[in-house]
C-alpha cells in the first residue's frame, strides 16, 4: 500500500468531561472515497470538523502528505468542507458563491471565470449562474455548495451528511453522481453519514464509529460480509442474531441444537451469538444449521418478502428474505409452522 | 469557533458600550444619596434629599396627577388596545392604511402630536386639564398596548376558539374565558409598559395640560426645576423614577417572556 | 371566525379613538398651516401659502439643515456604537445573550428627562466631568462641554443607543453560524468574513436603526432644549416656541408638516431598503 494521504493519530476531542471523540486512529489513502458511518453523538461529525479545523483537538494529531496540519486555521488549510446546512452565501448569486474560494485564493479574474464556468457545466447549473440561493430547489443548492469547495481543487474534501436534506428519489441519483464526481476530479473525499446503505453504495473504505471511537474498519464487502461486533453486525444492513454458547469447539442454542459456524469473526470467550443475513436462509432442512418456528408477520416489499419467525429454541425473532419465486412455490402464511436452513460458511459468530 | 483575542475584544466592547449607558444613570443615583447634594464633594451617605422630596407640596402633587393619569390612560389604553389587536389579528385581510394608522402614534413626532392635539381642543374650546391627558395619552399607549397583544396573537393557536364553539359557547364568551385568558401576560405586560411609558412622558402633558396648576404632571415638574432651579433632591426624584420604570419592565418581561416591540 | 362584523366590532372603538384624537387633530394641522397668525396672536382664517414658503427662508431652512445634520451624526454614531454592541452580544455564549440584551435595553425604558439631565450633571461646568478632572490634577481651564452641539449629540446618541443594539441584534443572532465557517474554509481570513458575508448580510438591522434614531432626533425637543442651551435652536424647538412664545400656530404647523413629510419620505425610503434586503433573509436557518 502506498503511504496515507491523510493521517489521523490518536485523536482526542473533549467538550469538558465528554469525550467526543477519543483515541482515534486511521490512515485514508489518496484519491480514496472514504465514509464515516454512525450514529448521531457517534463523534463523527466532531471528527470531520477537527479535520476541516472548526474544532481543536484535545490531543493526537492529523497530517497531511506528512506534515501536520492540526494547528493550522480552517482557511490555511487545502481541506474544504461542504457544510450539512449547504451554508450558501444568500446575498451573492451562483456564480458569485462559487467564485468566493477562487477570490481568497487571489487568482486573476479571468481565471476565476474559467473555472467557475467549467465547474458549472459539470454540474449542469450554467443556467442559473445569476440566481440567488433562495431561489434555487434543494437539489441545485447542494450542487452549488458542491461546486464551491470542489472548485477550489482541495486535497480533500470532506462532505457532511451531504445527501440528507434530499428526498429519496434524488439521493439514490445523487450517490451515484458523488462518486462520479470524486472519480472525475481525482480528489480524496471523506464523508459523514448516518446512513449505512449510502456509504455502502458510495465509499471504497467504511469506518465504523460508535461512543467516540472506531468500530471496524474495511471495504463495504469485508463490514457488510464480515462485522467483527455485533453492533457493527446489526449496524449494517438487517442481521439475525441466535445466542449460542460455547460448547468445546462447538456452538449450542438454548434448546440444545447445534450451530455450526465457520466465520469467527472475533474471539469469544463466554456468551456468543450466531449472527446470519436474511437473504441467507431457505425454506427447508437442506442446510447446516435449521431452525424451526411460527410465522408471526410477512412483509411484503414488491420484490421480495420477509419473513418474521418466532423460534421455538429461542426467544430469538428471525428474519428470512424470500424472493417472488420462492413464495409462489411455497405460499407461506402467518401462524404457518415453518423450518428454515442456512449453511456454516454464513454464519459468523460474534460476542454477545 | 470564536478565537481568544476575538473574544477579548468582543468583552472590551461591551464593557464600553455598558459604561457608556449606565455610568450616567448611577451618577445619579450615587448624587442622590450624596449628602451633600452636589457632584464636588461627597459627605456621606444620606437619606435626605429623599425626605426633603416628600416635604415639598409641588412635587407631591405632581406625582400624584401622574399617578392618575397613568392609572386612568392604561386603562383606557389597555381595553381599547387588547380589543384592537384581537380584532385586527382576526380580521386577517387588513390594509395598508389600518396598518399605518395604528402604528402611527408609534412613530409621529411626539411634539407633532402635541401640538395637534393642543390646536385641536383649543379649536373645540375644551378646557385642558388632567382629563385631556389622559386622553392624549391613551393615543399612543393603545397603539403600545397593541402592538405587544398582536406579538403574543402571532402564536396563538386559534382551533381553541373553533372548539370553544363547538362546545357550545358563544362568542361573547369564548373571548371571556379562552381568549383573554390565554392573553393574559401580554396583556397584563402591555399594561405594565402603557403605564411607564404615561409615568415619563412629557411633551404631550405639557401642551395638553392647559395653563392651570394643579394639572402638573411629575415630568412637567421635573423639565421645571432642571430649566428653572436644580436642587439636590432632583437626583433623589430622578432615581425613584427610574426605579418605578426599571420594576415595571422587569414585571413586564417576567410576565411576558420579552414580548416587547422590537424584541 | 364566521362574520365579519365581530372583529370590526372589536376594532372600532380604539380606532375611533385614533381617528377622533390623532387623524383629525394632524389633518387639523395641516390645514392650519395656510392660515395666516391674527394681529392679537388667534387665528386669522385667510387661505395663504406664506407660512409654508416662510420655512424654505434660509433663516429657517438652515434650522432643518443642522437639525438633519445633527440627527444624521447622532444616528451614524448610535450605529456604529449599536452594531458593535449587539455583534459583541450575539458573540457570546447563547445562554447569556437574553440577560444582555435586557441590561442594554434597559436604559432606553427609562425617563428620557432623567437620562438627559444625567449628562447634565456629567457635563457641566461645576458637573462630574470636571470634578474627575480637577481631582486628577488637571490645572487649566475647561471648555465648556454643556449647551453645545456636542452635548446634544451625545444626549441624542445616549437616548437610542439601546434600540440600535437591539435592531442590529436581529438579524446578527439570526445568522447560520455556518455560513461564517463556509467563508473561512474557503480560505477568508476574520475580517474579510465580516466584511463580505457578516455585514452585507445584517444591514437591515443597521438600516433600521439609523432612520429610527434620525426620525426621533431631527423631531426631538427635549434634549436640544436642555443640553443645547437657550441659543440652540433645532425643529423640534422651534415648533414649540411658534405654540408657546411666539404665538403663531400657524407657522408652527407648517414646521410640523414640512418635518413629517421629511420623516415619512426617510420612512418609506426604508421600507424600500428592506424589500430589497429581503433576500438576505434566507441565510437564516437553513441554506
Amino acid at each position: 500500500m502506498n503511504q496515507p494521504f491523510l493521517s489521523i493519530q490518536n485523536v482526542q476531542k473533549n467538550f469538558g468531561t465528554v469525550k467526543a471523540v477519543s483515541g482515534v486512529s486511521l490512515d485514508i489513502y489518496e484519491n480514496e472515497f472514504f465514509a464515516l458511518l454512525g450514529a448521531s453523538g457517534s463523534g463523527k461529525t466532531t471528527l470531520l470538523r477537527m479535520l476541516a479545523g472548526f474544532e481543536q483537538l484535545s490531543g493526537g494529531d492529523v497530517q497531511l502528505e506528512g506534515t501536520s496540519i492540526a494547528q493550522q486555521p480552517p482557511n490555511q488549510r487545502p481541506v474544504n468542507l461542504m457544510f450539512q446546512s449547504y451554508a450558501l452565501f444568500p446575498h451573492m448569486t451562483v456564480a458569485q458563491n462559487i467564485a468566493y474560494g477562487l477570490e481568497m485564493d487571489k487568482l486573476p479574474k479571468a481565471q476565476i471565470k474559467e473555472r467557475v464556468d467549467e465547474i458549472l457545466q459539470v454540474i449542469q447549473l450554467g443556467h442559473l449562474a445569476k440566481r440567488k440561493p433562495d431561489q434555487l430547489s434543494g437539489g441545485q443548492r447542494q450542487r452549488v455548495a458542491l461546486a464551491r469547495a470542489l472548485v477550489k481543487r482541495p486535497k480533500v474534501l470532506l462532505l457532511d451528511e451531504p445527501l440528507s436534506a434530499l428526498d429519496k428519489k434524488l439521493r439514490s441519483e445523487m450517490q451515484l453522481e458523488l462518486k462520479r464526481l470524486q472519480a472525475e476530479f481525482g480528489i480524496t473525499f471523506i464523508i459523514v453519514t448516518h446512513d449505512q446503505e449510502e456509504a455502502l453504495v458510495m465509499a471504497d473504505r467504511i469506518a465504523i464509529m460508535k461512543d467516540g471511537g472506531l468500530l471496524q474498519v474495511g471495504t463495504p464487502q469485508e463490514i457488510y460480509e464480515a462485522p467483527e461486533t455485533r453492533f457493527a453486525a446489526d449496524f449494517i444492513g438487517v442481521m439475525n442474531f441466535l445466542p449460542v454458547t460455547k460448547d468445546g469447539d462447538d456452538f449450542v442454542m438454548a434448546n440444545g441444537g447445534l450451530i455450526k459456524a465457520t466465520r469467527i469473526n472475533a474471539p469469544v470467550l463466554g456468551s456468543a451469538v450466531a449472527a446470519m443475513r436474511p437473504e441467507r436462509l431457505a425454506i427447508g432442512d437442506a442446510g447446516d444449521n435449521s431452525v424451526s418456528g411460527v410465522i408471526s408477520a410477512i412483509a411484503y416489499h414488491g420484490l421480495d418478502l420477509l419473513l418474521h419467525i418466532k423460534t421455538d429454541a429461542t426467544d430469538a425473532l428471525i428474519i428470512a428474505r424470500m424472493t417472488a419465486d420462492v413464495v409462489e412455490e411455497h405460499n407461506p402464511a402467518g401462524g404457518q409452522q415453518i423450518t428454515v436452513s442456512w449453511s456454516a460458511k454464513d454464519t459468523h459468530i460474534l460476542p454477545a | 469557533m470564536v478565537e481568544r483575542n476575538t473574544f477579548r475584544l468582543m468583552l472590551l466592547i461591551l464593557g464600553v458600550v455598558f459604561a457608556f449607558l449606565y455610568i450616567p444613570i448611577s451618577v445619579l443615583v450615587g448624587l442622590s444619596f450624596n449628602e451633600s447634594g452636589l457632584p464636588t464633594a461627597w459627605t456621606g451617605f444620606s437619606f435626605k434629599w429623599y425626605g426633603t422630596l416628600l416635604e415639598n407640596d409641588d412635587i407631591l402633587r405632581a406625582a400624584g396627577n401622574t399617578l392618575i393619569v397613568a392609572i386612568f390612560s392604561t386603562v383606557f389604553a389597555t381595553l381599547l388596545g387588547t380589543f384592537l389587536a384581537i380584532g385586527v389579528e382576526i380580521r386577517r385581510r387588513n390594509g395598508k392604511w389600518l396598518e399605518t394608522v395604528i402604528f402611527a402614534p408609534m412613530i409621529i413626532p411626539d411634539i407633532v402630536l402635541a401640538i395637534a392635539l393642543l390646536s385641536f381642543f383649543s379649536l373645540l374650546g375644551v378646557k385642558m386639564g388632567l382629563h385631556t391627558i389622559i386622553v392624549s395619552h391613551v393615543v399612543f399607549n393603545l397603539a403600545f398596548v397593541c402592538a405587544v397583544v398582536r406579538a403574543r396573537l402571532k402564536s396563538f393557536d386559534w382551533s381553541i376558539i373553533e372548539a370553544s364553539s363547538d362546545l357550545g359557547s358563544s362568542t361573547f364568551t369564548t373571548l371571556y374565558r379562552v381568549v383573554i385568558p390565554v392573553l393574559m401576560p401580554a396583556i397584563l405586560a402591555g399594561g405594565l409598559l402603557a403605564f411607564t411609558l404615561s409615568v415619563d412622558e412629557f411633551i404631550i402633558a405639557f401642551f395638553t395640560a392647559g395653563a392651570g396648576r394643579s394639572s402638573i404632571t411629575l415630568p412637567m415638574q421635573i423639565y421645571a426645576m432642571i430649566r428653572f432651579g436644580v436642587t439636590p433632591e432632583i437626583n433623589a426624584l430622578a432615581t425613584i423614577v427610574m426605579s418605578v420604570s426599571v420594576i415595571a419592565l422587569a414585571l413586564s418581561q417576567r410576565l411576558n417572556k420579552g414580548g416587547l416591540p422590537g424584541q | 371566525m364566521s362574520s365579519d362584523r365581530r372583529p370590526l366590532l372589536l376594532m372600532s372603538p380604539a380606532i375611533l379613538w385614533l381617528f377622533a384624537l390623532m387623524v383629525v387633530p394632524c389633518a387639523l394641522i395641516l390645514v392650519l398651516a395656510f392660515f395666516r397668525r391674527g394681529i392679537y396672536g388667534g387665528i386669522e382664517y385667510t387661505w395663504t401659502l406664506e407660512n409654508l414658503t416662510l420655512v424654505f427662508d434660509p433663516l429657517y431652512f438652515n434650522i432643518f439643515l443642522k437639525s438633519a445634520g445633527i440627527a444624521g451624526l447622532s444616528a451614524s454614531i448610535a450605529c456604529v456604537l449599536g452594531y458593535a454592541a449587539a455583534y459583541a452580544i450575539a458573540a457570546m455564549p447563547r445562554r447569556n445573550q437574553p440577560l444582555l440584551l435586557f441590561f442594554a435595553v434597559l436604559p432606553f425604558w427609562s425617563n428620557y428627562l432623567v437620562r438627559t439631565y444625567a449628562w447634565i450633571v456629567l457635563l457641566n461646568r461645576e458637573g462630574l466631568i470636571v470634578n474627575l478632572a480637577r481631582w486628577v490634577g488637571y490645572k487649566g481651564e475647561l471648555p465648556s462641554m454643556l449647551y453645545t452641539e456636542e452635548a446634544v449629540v451625545i444626549g441624542l446618541v445616549y437616548n437610542y443607543l439601546p434600540f440600535v443594539i437591539l435592531s442590529c441584534y436581529a438579524p446578527l443572532s439570526r445568522l447560520n453560524p455556518e455560513i461564517t465557517e463556509a467563508s473561512r474554509d474557503l480560505g477568508a481570513s476574520a475580517w474579510t468574513t465580516f466584511r463580505r458575508v457578516t455585514l452585507p448580510m445584517t444591514v437591515p438591522g443597521i438600516a433600521t436603526g439609523f432612520v429610527f434614531v434620525f426620525v426621533l432626533s431631527i423631531g426631538n425637543f427635549v434634549t436640544p432644549a436642555l443640553l443645547g442651551g437657550g441659543q440652540f435652536q433645532m425643529i423640534g424647538n422651534l415648533v414649540y416656541a411658534q405654540f408657546l412664545t411666539a404665538n403663531d400656530w400657524p407657522f408652527g404647523a407648517a414646521l410640523s408638516m414640512v418635518l413629517i413629510a421629511v420623516m415619512l419620505g426617510l420612512l418609506m425610503a426604508q421600507a424600500v431598503v428592506a424589500e430589497r434586503a429581503s433576500g438576505a433573509k434566507e441565510g437564516q436557518g437553513n441554506g
